[in-house]
């Protein structure tokens, strides 16, 4: 069991490394395959509560070290309505929120339904990246939806998706080599006693 | 719920209430260390995105010479490929001898730096470059481009060569400007909400009834203490008087699809004598 955990940590650690070779795709209004996230959901969905939370709060702390902006400066006679900074540490709560969605499906899971939780990552993703843009103009003020911002959010999304099989091979792999026990547990043996008895 | 997630659950909520109240300082520290960890694979990365937006540009540029090839003989054909060959090392050149100028002719000391990752984050408009704190770059300094002001150094890590530049197209980038040929002042700032377009700047706190027509230029005022005044940001595009006050769409004056090298203002910041690079 902890062997396959380290191993999750291994692979968040690589998705951050990761991440810094995808680019921004132009055409797609700026989209991108968010990785990091990715990894996060789909292991997130193979392993317990408490375990879900340590990957939340890493990816959640390394995601804010990568991103945050720093305070904006000048002085305060002319920048009067300066732009407020994101605190650190709002993305730990956003991947926490992320991991619970997909442990909602964890008993389908089980049953070796990867593919809802396929599904599901791309539902997450957009969710994800929604309440990001929302928490920002929260904090910002103004709320601007725009054509592009919608687009941007979806194609990001449907990309992201489409790697998700590929992640939850490699977490299979992962788990057979450590023999944890993702699958094949649950509901589905329980169900298999009831109609047996 | 079990114990041990209810436990968990409540480990996790006080590390993040722990991690919400650090300091920027604090915040400064991690993210440096995280950058000094990070900055081999980001450097790592920015080669290859070289080398696959010049495959990209290969590629186009074969599917040009295709069509073309349909129209004239083949022998003329090959001699056109040579020939684009050469047309693209003649616009390099010409690039490299334009940011080359931009260098000499810049009234300030500056420090040129190549850009290594484009728009790393989802919502931010910024770039990493590849010069840092080794190059004596300090952080809230101005960053130039060929064409003028292009944004502004966010963070700097002491021991590395990489820093994050805010772009002029991020709303979080603000800056005091005028409409050259008025008294007009107001701030720009990039739009939240504007992707995969050409971008456009957001020039607010006009009066109601500026004298404003598309085509003026907007420079820098040198007030608030970020940017030098009289640097160029962009001409006016459009103008949209309100009730109380004016905005105008501003045009950049730097072309932010294609940039790849920047200058950034050195951290004595002392302008030179000389003509303005506008």
């Amino acid at each position: 069991m902890i062997p396959y955990h380290i191993c999750v940590l291994g692979l968040m650690g690589a998705a951050f490394i990761l991440q810094q070779f995808v680019p921004a795709v132009g055409g797609l209004y700026d989209a991108r395959i968010l990785l990091v996230p990715l990894v996060f959901l789909c292991s997130a969905v193979t392993v317990n509560v408490p375990p879900m939370l340590f990957l939340a709060f890493f990816c959640g702390f390394m995601w804010d070290a990568q991103h945050l902006l720093g305070s904006h400066g000048g002085a305060e006679d002319v920048y009067t309505n300066k732009v407020e900074t994101m605190p650190f540490g709002y993305s730990i709560v956003l991947y926490a929120a992320m991991g619970f969605l997909m442990q909602g499906i964890q008993p389908l899971f089980r049953e070796g339904k990867w593919h809802v939780s396929a599904l599901l990552t791309g539902v997450a993703i957009f969710c994800y990246l929604f309440a990001e843009y929302f928490i920002i103009t929260f904090v910002r003020g103004d709320l601007v939806v725009t054509r592009s911002l919608a687009l941007k959010t979806g194609f990001s999304a449907l990309l992201t998706m489409v790697f998700s099989p590929l992640v939850f091979w490699v977490l299979f792999k992962c788990a057979a080599l450590f023999r944890y026990k993702v699958r094949y547990e649950g509901l589905k043996s329980r169900r298999r006693l009831i109609v047996s008895e | 719920m079990k114990p041990l997630n209810l436990l968990a659950l409540l480990l996790f909520l006080a590390g993040t209430v722990y991690v919400f109240t650090w300091s920027e300082r604090t915040v400064r520290k991690i993210q440096e260390t995280y950058y000094a960890t990070i900055s081999p694979f980001l450097k790592g990365g920015s080669k290859l995105e070289l080398a696959t937006r010049r495959f990209l540009k290969e590629v186009e540029h074969s599917e040009d010479l295709e069509k073309r090839l349909e129209v004239i003989e083949l022998e003329f054909g090959k001699l056109r490929a040579i020939e684009s060959q050469f047309r693209e090392l003649e616009r390099e050149n010409r690039e490299l001898r334009a940011n080359l100028d931009f260098k000499e002719r810049t009234r300030f000391d500056v420090v040129p730096a190549r850009i290594i990752k484009r728009r790393p984050s989802t919502w931010l408009q910024s770039v990493t470059i590849d010069r840092g704190g080794k190059s004596g770059i300090g952080t809230q300094v101005p960053v130039l481009a060929n064409g003028g002001l292009a944004g502004k150094v966010d963070q700097v890590f002491p021991n590395t060569d990489i820093a994050t530049v805010i772009l002029l197209t991020d709303e979080s980038c603000q800056v005091s400007v005028q409409v050259a040929g008025t008294p007009e002042v107001g701030i720009v700032s990039g739009q939240r909400g504007a992707y995969g377009e050409e971008p456009r700047l957001r020039l607010r706190y006009l009066s109601k009834n500026a004298p404003i027509r598309p085509g003026m230029s907007v420079v820098t005022t040198g007030r608030g203490k970020l940017f030098p005044p009289n640097i160029l940001v962009g001409t006016i595009e459009s103008f949209e008087p309100g009730p109380v006050d004016s905005e105008a769409l501003v045009k950049p004056s730097v072309d932010f699809v294609n940039l790849e090298i920047v200058f950034v203002i050195s951290e004595s910041g002392a302008p030179r004598e000389g003509p303005l690079e506008e």
